[in-house]
């Protein structure tokens, strides 16, 4: 198992970072009355974890026992055809279509990541929440109890699936609660994001990250170097997650750990990196279409475009002169927000790459003649 | 075993105002419909203003002072924008509602008034093809029913429907109105709840009262009985306002790397860009000692920003995009961007 | 046939002989074929009219299905085959057209079930549409289609397009038996433009020999070395055009062939440019009009610029790459732009269509400002579409790892394991990151497409 599942802590009141979250929502289960829920917060900033906690302290240690599924789900959809020789719209009635996800369930909680539907997204949310309403957990007493629907990832949701997101919150207030979880709170809706708790959650600062990180090295028994830990952390970019999996590969690659140990680079940042200093080295269209092989390796491991294009601006922000990091930090955000409406990435990306090499070629010619 | 949970009732819904008086700070709005109530005769409506001034409540108001509890169910449909409403619901709903006919008797103590009412909430969301649907309808129905609309934006309504209902304007509420108010559901609730907080609820509402409320219960759910100004920030999703500054000062000192480590900090610390865009407005807008061509290409950014994060873009580098460019702006350093 | 089941499947392109060859062996053998006929296919206006006297439509797939429930249940038995002892072979050439994953789970399902159940030789003739576009759903889901049905036992043979030089051949004979004189030239020209298609070349000879005194346009030999100039070529009637006349608008988009001085003395006079905007006048139709003969596949042309532009810039021209790469970043923002409007607006789209294909075109042609003078190049095949297909792969292995992977609470993000767990897992000697190799994964793809890649390059070449 890994270190970041191992030293999950299991329970509220066994956090590390986010005590004071954690504590408010103990508060709020204690008192026994649970509205909907938004977590909010970067990647790596401990969502997860407390969404987890939270399950458990409400429903005991029966919320751990999980099975994955892969199930297909049936969902009827109405849809209208275009019959273009008729150049009229039709009605066409209902068709089935079937929607593959991964669910993560207890007999108590479901889990999902309902962008993985695509398009069908909403579809998928009704369906499920209908489905899970119907058959709820009946307690000691006979009373119906209720279930929590545990969505992933809202900010990838189309706006179509929050809209209808909000509708089926409503209609099945009494069954069950929502808990949601989303990167930024921007992409939510307004509709949904009011009707719900939300919860900011920051990223850890660094001195919590080395906290954490020392706590996990007293369990496994290991003994860090003074300043190591702040190392990783540093390195971590304020995500604990990130700074445990870096910390369990230094372990492997390395042990006792030296104060000078190279930490670990994530590769595709490696490459990113290699990439910034081609850039850097020469401007040519004959440079450029070497850069847009590397840019296809990274594509073909699914690092997603817009990761790729922020690193690659933090990789040439470091190296460039702050007359030129205005510039370039505007065209970045132009082609990022084109590569959000285009489909094609490579397209985008590559645009970015041309014009900083123009930029940056017009630069050293004023400069060095 | 699963626990039991109550649904405690929102408060929005347990203050709602009952009676047409009540309805906080619409003054002629109030009169002319108290006016409706005792002649018991009323035309198609239209409420239109910001959210959160009541006009929801106004039209349950009327409608539950006219026809009573008992008859309530009978002669009033709730349509609101979460239902699917596209032209068929609009039609067969409406016209499924609609054509069974009244008669008018009193019924205790109620006017009951002999048609029924259709209460179409966020009728702005609707699509153009169904408002056009609703027109027919209501001329066919217009003995029998009277249609309350209720929107945002009431240049959202297509012409036709405006042009056949008597329309009122709701205005934001003043921070005293809402305070009372405010105050009051304190009061029921048990909660403490000190000056300062009391005006950081008002500023951080925006006249938007069901939001104040909002927030309200959120804190009070989070945080026990006595809630500070801070608790009531951290539930709102308002961004403290020492951040802001700090990105606006990392602004005026001219240097990026700065202002690169600032938005990365509102990044990791989660806070929503489009929100922190909203603040930075406020304090671009209020300073003197920016020019007003400074204002406007700051302003022109923000824009274009809060666009691209409409449309899904990244919110780091929109951020930072415009950090850099009301750097600029400040250092009137000339604009770039030139195709 | 080795343990195996009765089934043939045979693929290839259109026009590569593959039901003329099952018919030469049954002729051989001496058997009796016997076809499994679709049904004449419904129009929407009969359908609606059948449906009002209450007949009931029955899909091509339904009456498929149907088939292979007669075939399971009763064999092929003696009112199929009139009474005739003779051995036969099953000849399935003309599947339903599927549209959609239920349909086609459904179309698979009956194919698996006939490999399985048949015990008569069977062919199953499959044709390959337009293998080009990988991105596209159908391909994917004939690709699939084939391994499934191979990995259910059915032996597959494959039909490769057949090569100029036997298509010419095939030519003369024909026209020797028909005792027509028809010049070497002009069977070289069809044979060429027939694009591996036996049937449409020959269809294309009995075109020609229909107006005998009328002599193809035909080029010289030394217009049909410089294929770019050579517009006549592609408005023969009988041209099997569609890539070919793509590759040459891309070729007159890629060269960029300008004059070398401004021929209109006014030009100043009447429109002040700046310098850096002043191109001189297209040695060639307005762009649009080449775009026409290329059937105006947007997304297609802006993939292929893209892949191969870059070729044609000079050296120093980073300025001129960042203006090309720009127009084509436009233009596949405007081929976006209607993505997600489920009811298509087919008239708005052909006009996004256009523009998007002229915004690409154009921006290619103002953009290389300073073209390199003209040098052979190969045009390449976007290396994009083996990308995008590889990078889907890896995406659902992922996916698959995701579970059983990590015994976790809760399901994570595909970004994060992309980004955080499968670079960890690289350092923690996983073996389950192993598939990491990109190379390895990209290589794999190519050599699928190794074939086909030849013979685009093989095509440019010969012209």
């Amino acid at each position: 198992m890994l270190w970041v599942d191992k030293y999950r802590p299991k329970t509220l009141d066994k956090v590390i970072v986010h005590q004071d979250v954690a504590q408010n929502l103990q508060k709020l289960v204690s008192e026994g009355d649970c509205p909907h829920l938004l977590f909010y917060g970067p990647s790596g900033s401990g969502k997860k974890t407390l969404i987890m906690a939270l399950l458990r302290q409400i429903f005991g240690p029966s919320a751990d026992k999980v099975k994955v599924e892969n199930k297909i789900w049936k969902v009827d959809v109405s849809f209208s055809l275009n019959f273009f020789f008729f150049s009229f719209r039709m009605q066409a009635g209902t068709r089935t279509i079937d929607v593959e996800l991964t669910t993560l369930s207890s007999t108590h909680h479901v889990e999902l990541n309902p962008s993985d539907a695509g398009f069908q997204d909403r579809y998928v949310v009704q369906e499920i929440i209908k489905e899970m309403a119907k058959n709820r957990p009946i307690d000691t007493k006979g009373k119906k109890g209720f279930k929590v629907l545990v969505l992933n990832e809202v900010d990838k949701l189309s706006r179509e699936a929050q809209h209808s997101l909000r509708r089926t919150m409503e209609k099945y207030s009494a069954s069950c609660r929502l808990i949601l979880c989303s990167n930024s709170s921007s992409k939510v809706t307004e509709a949904v994001r009011s009707r719900c708790l939300n919860v900011r959650i920051n990223a850890p600062m660094e001195e919590e990250i080395v906290n954490v990180l020392e706590f996990i090295a007293k369990k496994e028994g290991l003994q860090i170097p003074q300043g190591f830990a702040a190392r990783i952390a540093e390195k971590s970019n304020r995500n604990l997650r990130r700074a445990v999996l870096t910390f369990e590969a230094c372990r492997v690659q390395q042990y006792p750990f030296t104060n000078n140990q190279a930490i670990p680079p994530m590769d595709w940042e490696q490459y990113v990196s290699e990439i910034a200093s081609d850039i850097m080295k020469e401007q040519s269209p004959k440079r450029l279409f070497e850069v847009r092989g590397k840019l296809y390796e990274l594509l073909t491991n699914c690092i997603p475009p817009e990761i790729i294009l922020k690193r690659l601006l933090f990789e040439l922000l470091k190296k460039l002169d702050s007359e030129l990091k205005h510039e370039v930090s505007n065209w970045a955000a132009h082609y990022e927000h084109r590569m959000r409406l285009g489909q094609k990435s490579i397209f985008h990306l590559e645009a970015f790459v041309a014009k900083f090499m123009s930029i940056y070629k017009s630069f050293l010619v004023s400069t060095f003649g | 075993m699963a626990p039991v949970m109550q649904t405690s009732q929102p408060w929005v819904e347990k203050y709602r105002p009952k009676q047409v008086k009540d309805v906080a700070h619409q003054d002629e709005v109030v009169r002319v419909l108290t006016n409706t109530l005792e002649t018991s005769n009323c035309p198609h409506m239209l409420f239109y203003g910001p959210p959160g001034t009541g006009k929801t409540t106004t039209a349950l108001a009327i409608a539950h002072q006219l026809f009573g509890p008992e008859l309530y169910k009978s002669r009033v449909l709730e349509l609101n924008a979460s239902d699917d409403r596209g032209i068929n619901v609009v039609r067969t709903k409406i016209k499924n509602f609609a054509a069974v006919a009244v008669g008018s008797n009193r019924h205790g103590g109620y006017p009951c008034p002999p048609f029924k009412i259709i209460i179409l909430d966020e009728a702005d969301s609707m699509t153009q093809d169904a408002q056009n649907a609703l027109r027919r309808t209501m001329e066919t129905y217009s003995k029998v029913t009277r249609f309350f609309f209720i929107c945002n934006y009431i240049s959202r309504i297509i012409e036709p429907l405006a042009s056949r209902c008597a329309k009122f304007r709701f205005k934001p509420l003043t921070e005293e109105i809402m305070g009372s108010r405010i105050l009051h559901i304190c009061k029921e609730e048990g909660l403490n709840l000190d000056s300062e907080a009391l005006s950081t609820l008002s500023s951080i509402s925006q006249g938007d009262l069901r939001r104040a409320i909002t927030f309200l219960q959120s804190a009070a759910r989070l945080f026990g009985s006595s809630i500070s100004a801070k608790d009531l920030i951290s539930v709102s999703g308002v961004i403290p306002n020492e951040v802001v500054q700090a990105i606006f000062s990392a602004c005026r000192s001219g240097n990026f790397d700065l202002a690169n480590k600032e938005v990365n900090n509102v990044i990791a610390e989660g806070y929503p860009v489009s929100q922190m865009l909203s603040q930075l407005y406020d304090i671009v807008i209020d300073a003197d000692d920016i020019s007003d061509e400074q204002k406007a290409r700051i302003c022109k950014k923000f824009a274009e920003a809060d666009k691209c994060l409409v449309d899904g873009a990244d919110e780091y580098l929109q951020l930072l995009n415009v950090a850099s460019s009301t750097m600029q702006a400040l250092s009137n350093m000339p604009q770039d961007m030139a195709f | 046939m080795d343990g195996r089941s009765n089934v043939l499947l045979v693929a290839g392109p259109s026009g590569v002989g593959k039901t003329a060859t099952i018919h030469a062996i049954a002729l051989h053998l001496g058997v009796t074929i016997w076809e499994w006929t679709t049904p004449t296919p419904t129009v929407w206006p009969e359908h609606l009219h059948n449906s009002n006297s209450g007949l009931q439509y029955i899909s091509k797939l339904d009456e498929f299905e149907g088939f292979v429930e007669r075939v399971r249940k009763y064999g092929l038995t003696s009112p199929m085959l009139k009474g005739s002892q003779a051995s036969v072979i099953l000849l399935v050439d003309d599947l339903p057209v599927v549209n959609g994953r239920d349909v086609y789970g459904r179309l698979q399902r009956c194919l698996t079930l006939l490999v399985q159940l048949v015990r008569i030789p069977t062919a199953i003739v499959i044709t390959n549409y337009d293998k080009d576009d990988s991105a596209d759903l159908s391909t994917r889901c004939w690709e699939e289609l084939l391994v499934s049905l191979y990995s259910a036992g059915a032996c597959k043979v494959n039909f490769n397009p057949v090569t100029v030089n036997s298509i010419k051949k095939t030519l003369t004979t024909i026209c020797r038996k028909e005792q027509r004189e028809v010049d070497a030239g002009s069977i070289e020209l069809i044979a060429k433009a027939s694009g591996g298609d036996v049937r449409h070349a020959i269809n294309s000879l009995q075109y020609l020999c229909l107006k005998p005194h009328r002599r193809p346009i035909l080029p010289s030999k030394e217009r049909l070395d410089n294929v770019r100039c050579m517009d006549d070529v592609f408005s023969l009637p009988f041209g099997k055009d569609e890539t070919l006349s793509l590759f040459h608008a891309l070729g007159k988009f890629l060269h960029n062939k300008r004059e070398s001085e401004h021929t209109i003395a006014s030009v100043r006079d009447t429109f002040l440019l700046k310098e850096k905007f002043v191109r001189f006048p297209l040695k060639m139709d307005a762009p649009e009009v080449v775009l026409c003969q290329a059937h105006g596949q947007a997304r297609t042309l802006s993939e292929f610029l893209h892949e191969n532009v870059l070729d044609f810039l000079s050296e120093e021209a980073i300025d001129d790459a960042w203006l090309v790469a720009s127009y084509l970043s436009d233009a596949d923002f405007l081929l976006s732009s209607l993505n997600g409007h489920l009811s298509r607006d087919f008239g708005a789209e052909n006009i996004i269509q256009s523009a998007a294909a002229s915004v690409a075109a154009r921006g290619v042609l103002f953009g290389n400002a300073h073209p390199v003078p003209s040098r052979w190049h190969a045009i390449r095949r976007p290396k994009l579409w083996e990308v995008e297909q590889s990078s889907r792969r890896n995406k659902c292995q992922m996916f698959s790892q995701r579970s059983d992977l990590y015994n976790s609470l809760t399901i994570t993000d595909q970004i994060v394991m992309a980004t955080e767990f499968r670079p960890s897992l690289k350092w923690l000697g996983f073996r389950a990151s192993e598939s990491f190799q990109a190379d390895g994964m990209v290589e794999d793809s190519t050599c699928l497409h190794e074939n086909k890649l030849d013979l685009s390059d093989d095509e440019i070449e010969d012209w």
